[in-house]
């Protein structure tokens, strides 16, 4: 039941902040250069792939689809976006992480860097909790891997 | 008991565990589809990516291919029909675009940046009006075009090459056109911006045929001196607006009137600027 609520909290984090992104990727571009990390092609590439890569994520989570391969990601994914935002603290850049739309220079006293990484860190026990634990109910792993003849060995054993 | 006899024993206990035929199909058939299912997903992943980069790439380029539209500025050049220079004053002085007669009883500097959102907004709901007093005399304008976000646009630089060809539009005399085409048909903040093609072919549908505007736009001819205005303007105190966190900079629009900003906030700024004037 843990496994489940996991599961889909993971999975409402990111098709919540994907779809964001997604409806308004010229501000997701924005979000990406104010980290001032990559040179604006890459930035460019960037924008354009993290909105969809959050939406597939949700989209497998939400089905229990590659759970583990999808916290994996998920994890992955995280801890780029808790450095990206540290590196921003320590460099004194005054920028809002565009977690979840938004994004690009904000005022000095409007920087919400350890807040922000904070959130992160919960979202990343999230995908934590799945990596180790990646079965659940209700998910499509469960349903596509159920071993029916194992249940009943020769030895009548289960 | 050795260790060989453990070993043995070991093993044929695991044989009887997980050993039987059924079982070790199952659990063949299991580890297949885990792998069918890994696969599906790392697909999936890939596809986001790559069609999440595809569709970006396409939807940023919305101005490509397309002609800026020509907005004409006053009300005599649409009634006759022809793009000839405005009857007031456009002149460059620097990296600062000058309109409107020295005559006039108040003179407002305007800080602007063509690819800023708050910009256009300004503009949209001022334009007409600061046009309006500029024809009729009462109002110099003094546009100081920065690029504020020149890394905002994707490909960067529309800010930077929008306010070089600003000035080029200046010396060619038809500045308040050029200028009220920009904002009109703004370009949105993170997309690609207009290129310099687009801004010589700008140029041409308002009216300006030379040579010299063209080389003056694709080479960004005053690139060091809008750079060097800029520059000039953030370390200027009286242009510094608080920001909040007791921090205090500069942002665009910003208007000024002697060394004072001004609240362009209520509608009828202008109108009390003028009256005060008087």
């Amino acid at each position: 039941m843990i496994g489940l609520l996991v599961r889909l909290g993971l999975a409402a984090v990111w098709l919540v902040s994907g779809a964001i992104k997604v409806s308004d990727l010229n501000q997701t571009y924005i979000a990406v250069q104010a980290y001032d990390l990559l040179p604006s092609g890459v930035s460019s590439v960037v924008a354009g792939a993290i909105p969809f890569l959050e939406l597939a994520l949700g989209v497998l989570l939400l089905a229990g689809l590659g759970t583990r391969i999808a916290a994996l990601v998920s994890a992955l994914v995280l801890l780029a976006f808790i450095g990206a935002v540290a590196q921003s603290w320590a460099r004194g850049l005054t920028i809002d992480c565009g977690c979840f739309g938004g994004g690009g220079q904000v005022a000095a006293g409007e920087t919400k860097y350890p807040q922000e990484i904070a959130r992160d860190i919960g979202f990343l026990l999230l995908a934590g909790w799945l990596l180790v634990r990646p079965r659940g109910i209700l998910s499509l792993d469960g349903w596509l891997t159920v071993r029916e003849p194992e249940t009943v060995d020769t030895q009548g054993r289960t | 008991m050795g260790g060989a006899q453990r070993n043995a024993r070991k093993k044929r206990q695991a044989r009887q565990a997980g050993g039987s035929p059924a079982v070790a199909a199952a659990r063949r058939t299991g580890d297949r589809k885990k792998l069918v299912i890994g696969a599906a997903v790392v697909v999936v992943l890939l596809a986001a990516v790559i069609g999440g980069v595809v569709f970006y790439n396409n939807n940023k380029n919305a101005t490509e291919g397309k002609d800026i539209k020509a907005a004409v500025p006053s009300t005599s050049q649409q009634a006759t029909g022809t793009s000839a220079p405005p009857a007031y004053q456009v002149a460059r002085a620097d990296g600062v675009v000058i309109v409107g007669d020295d005559t006039a009883k108040v003179t407002l500097d305007v800080y602007e940046d063509f690819l800023c959102p708050a910009c256009g907004a300004f503009e949209a709901a001022n334009g007409a009006d600061i046009e309006k007093h500029v024809e009729a005399g009462t109002v110099q304008v003094r546009y100081h075009m920065l690029p504020m976000l020149n890394e905002s646009s994707d490909p960067p630089g529309y800010s930077m090459d929008s306010a070089n060809a600003g000035l080029c539009a200046a010396d060619a005399g038809m500045f308040p056109g050029y200028h009220k085409s920009l904002f009109k048909d703004q370009p949105e903040e993170g997309g690609r911006g207009w290129d310099r093609e687009q801004l010589v072919k700008l140029g041409n549908l308002i009216g300006i045929s030379s040579a010299d505007f063209k080389a003056c736009v694709t080479s960004g001819k005053y690139d060091s001196l809008v750079q060097g205005n800029f520059d000039e303007v953030k370390k200027t105190t009286y242009l510094q607006q608080d920001v909040g966190g007791g921090k205090k900079g500069f942002g665009t629009p910003t208007i000024a009137v002697g060394e004072k900003v001004v609240d362009t906030a209520k509608s009828n700024w202008l109108d009390k600027l003028i009256a005060s004037a008087d």
